[in-house]
């Protein structure tokens, strides 16, 4: 990792130019969180509101630092066997079927209830080896010969148990599987864990962790998003739309447009030619910014003013 | 780790930002990464490592520019001039005495100075032991500010709390410094005739007496905002929820809100929908059978749990209105935490508000909520009508309905058969009411005739009250 051994002003400038080129623009804030989780080894705790681009940050470290990124996907009920590592139980029972006769060979000469224990336990724990161990996301990560990116997201919908499981990989980076024993992570991945803070993490969570919070961007910010993500955009237009978004964001609504939506609309309204704003175009494609039919309705009278100021504002 | 830093997360500390051992031990390291040198980077990358919230990132940054961007100024009016053709002499002086801190740099931060003091309080220069008369004819800055961080310490100053105790430490840390001798030679000039001599020492004492008093006020800001919140919160919690003043209402507001997600996240560490952690091998046998025996398809040992489904009534009529309010934030806090909460008001008709509290923040919605449902004279009969209307297809054996009230009927029936009716059907029924237990049953009362058919009828009239009532409710979930 030549990046991340220079001075850190520097190793923080080239991080967020790398993301750059990765299509990822971003500002010296989350470029730092990456060069402080490398230097200090630690997990990084992404929140915001959804849409700003929580998951695209792991996917563009992963690009960045050419690792291969590993996802997890957190939901209400998931849990080790899903997450960590499960028996390979199927497999389990085939084998002892299909070794019954072997085993009767194997048991021929011995005498006894005893003596066949015995014999059966020179064997060892074969069923219970890494062979019939099932590597889920988190112990794959662990087990990876190469550096890996490791996303846990939306680490918020899962239970607290399974925040429990996750304290032993953030801090110590290794896992305990009861039968085997401690599995120590061969390279240690880059974990992130975004979460759209719908329950509190708890604090030993927290503690583990970096924690970076991502905000809707400034206009110039998001101007500078778009244009990467959207270049055929006419310049004028592309100043319109963030202008229009970025007052979409000061109004009362269920819920504000992110980057996302506005990159999506961005592309509708290319799809469609447009060459400037109007209130015609922008009622009618209105529900690829809001997400609610209340705040589609509250927000189609204001329009017009909207789509006035944001011309005004990038004469 | 420098003493800086320590400050620093003493100051996050008392802003309500729990830092740990651990995060101070990270953040130490970030600080040998990074360097004080650069301030932008340094905030954000501090913030990081120390703050963990939302709310915390806020206070982190307030407390961030606070801390870092002070500097102690003597602004000596006189000695303008002189002052500007000295600064770098100043400032190269100042440096030397400094040991060999983490701010070689020399940038003059007030914490390298209070950081230095201890270690230089016998140094030649910047000698802050020297009377201070010496030091104010010397114009000696340095030396200034650090008997001044001296004092500060000797006097205690990191035990201020309150506004009214600022005049009583910029006294003790201005005779901590020699008060008194500069006092006697001012007089003393004066008598001998050297009036100007006497004005200039007066005037440079009034500007150490500003500089005192704005070292004050800034700790008063520190500490005041942490200590006088947390001593504000302790005493809302115990007062009973009808003496609350009105102005209280928002810090109110904050210590509901975190009781009420601290009740769910409590809550949600009970409530768990699978947990399939041991084969059933009953199970699996059973549905091998179409195998020939041989096991291939497994079956796992399952556990449901439900969530809790709340439905809260909330009594806003004129007897309760006092309080009425408090129960309405503590539904609102509910109902934001926790998925499933219907929330309903009445006094003499019954409605729901669960939409109104979804809708609008809670400054507007309880308001609203007690001008829509509230002022009219309170019948419980009627009520319960209403609400057997309304949502009695909703109630199972899942449901707890939670009612918040003072039982006073104004004499009308109160219904006791529907109570008995929605006790048959949910999970349980709370009564909360307001009033001491003693006083149930006289007058208009009805408590006495409600409450056997409620799982629990319980005084509630604080804030510590209704959260262990709450607090029992989820646990026997």
């Amino acid at each position: 990792m030549s990046i991340i051994d220079k001075d850190p002003a520097e190793a923080i400038d080239l991080i967020k130019a790398g993301f750059e080129s990765a299509g990822y623009i971003c500002d010296r804030h989350i470029a730092t969180s990456i060069y402080l989780s490398q230097k200090l080894d630690k997990p990084i705790l992404v929140e915001g509101p959804p849409g700003v681009g929580k998951t695209e940050l792991a996917k563009a470290a992963s690009e960045l630092l050419g690792a291969p990124m590993i996802r997890l996907q957190c939901y209400e009920g998931l849990d080790e066997s899903k997450a960590l590592y499960e028996w390979k139980y199927g497999k389990q029972l085939l084998y002892t079927q299909i070794l019954k006769e072997k085993l009767g060979d194997l048991l021929e000469d011995a005498v006894g209830l005893d003596q066949s224990m015995d014999k059966l336990h020179q064997f060892g724990d074969s069923f219970y080896s890494e062979k019939f161990l099932e590597a889920r996301p988190l112990l794959q990560a662990l087990k990876s010969e190469v550096k890996t990116v490791l996303l846990i997201d939306e680490i918020d919908k899962s239970d607290h148990e399974f925040e429990a499981y996750l304290l032993e990989i953030l801090s110590d980076y290794q896992i305990s599987v009861p039968e085997i024993g401690t599995i120590k992570a061969k390279t240690k991945p880059l974990v992130f864990l975004t979460s759209n803070n719908t329950r509190e993490m708890s604090d030993a969570l927290k503690r583990r962790c970096l924690h970076l919070y991502i905000p809707f961007p400034d206009a110039e910010l998001e101007r500078r998003i778009i244009k990467t993500r959207v270049p055929e955009l006419d310049e004028n237009l592309r100043n319109q739309i963030v202008s229009f978004v970025q007052q979409l964001r000061t109004q009362d609504l269920k819920k504000l447009p992110a980057v996302s939506e506005t990159i999506d609309w961005a592309r509708t309204l290319l799809l469609l030619h447009a060459e400037k704003l109007d209130a015609d175009m922008v009622r009618n494609t209105l529900n690829m910014l809001l997400k609610f039919e209340e705040d589609i309705e509250n927000t189609n009278s204001d329009v017009p003013k909207l789509v006035a100021i944001a011309h005004k504002e990038t004469r | 780790m420098d003493r800086p830093l320590a400050e620093f997360i003493e100051m996050l500390r008392y802003a309500d930002i729990p830092v740990s051992i651990g995060e101070s031990l990270d953040a130490a390291e970030t600080v040998q990464l990074i360097g004080y040198d650069d301030r932008g980077l340094l905030k954000a990358a501090l913030s990081q490592v120390m703050a963990k919230t939302v709310e915390e990132h806020d206070s982190f940054n307030r407390c961030f520019d606070e801390f870092f961007s002070y500097n102690i100024e003597f602004d000596f009016k006189n000695e303008d001039k002189e002052a500007v053709e000295g600064e770098d002499n100043l400032d190269s002086q100042s440096a030397n005495p400094e040991p060999a801190n983490e701010n070689d740099d020399g940038s003059s931060v007030n914490d390298d100075t209070s950081g230095g003091n201890e270690q230089e309080a016998g140094e030649p220069l910047g000698d802050p032991s020297a009377p201070l008369l010496e030091m104010l004819e010397q114009n000696d800055r340095t030396a200034l500010a650090l008997a001044m961080t001296q004092a500060a310490g000797e006097a205690n100053l990191g035990g201020i709390v309150l506004m009214t105790q600022r005049g009583l430490f910029t006294r003790r840390i201005m005779e901590q410094m020699g008060l008194d001798q500069v006092n006697q030679e001012i007089m003393a000039r004066e008598e001998q005739g050297d009036d100007e001599g006497a004005v200039d020492l007066a005037g440079r004492l009034e500007t150490l007496f500003d500089a005192v008093r704005d070292m004050v006020e800034r700790q008063l800001a520190l500490t005041s905002s942490g200590k006088g919140k947390q001593f504000r919160q302790d005493v809302l919690k115990k007062v009973r929820l009808s003496n609350i003043e009105h102005r209280d209402f928002k810090h109110m507001r904050e210590i509901v809100r975190r009781m009420a997600k601290r009740l769910t996240d409590m809550n949600s560490r009970i409530r768990k929908v699978k947990n399939r952690g041991h084969l059933d091998i009953r199970k699996t046998m059973r549905r091998n059978i179409a195998y020939d025996g041989i096991l291939f398809e497994t079956h796992w040992k399952q556990k449901h749990k439900d969530r809790p489904k709340v439905l809260a009534v909330c009594d806003v009529s004129g007897s309760v209105a006092s309080v009425a309010r408090f129960l309405l934030l503590f539904l609102y806090s509910l109902n934001e935490v926790l998925p499933k909460v219907r929330s309903f008001a009445f006094s003499g008709t019954l409605g729901e508000v669960t939409d109104l509290f979804d809708r609008l923040g809670p400054e507007e919605a309880v308001p609203l909520a007690i001008e829509q449902f509230g002022g009219r004279s309170t019948d419980y009969g009627r009520a319960m009508e209403d609400f057997k209307d309304l949502i009695f297809d909703e109630i199972d054996n899942r449901t707890t309905v939670i009612f918040l009230g003072d039982g006073r009927s104004n004499g009308a029936d109160p219904r006791v058969d529907i109570l008995k009716e929605i006790k048959s059907r949910a999970k349980r029924v709370i009564w909360l009411n307001p009033e001491r237990k003693s006083i149930w049953g006289s007058g208009d009362s009805e408590m006495l005739r409600i409450a056997p058919y409620c799982t629990t009828a319980d005084t509630c009239n604080s804030l510590n009250k209704l959260e262990l009532i709450i607090r029992d409710l989820l646990k026997s979930n």
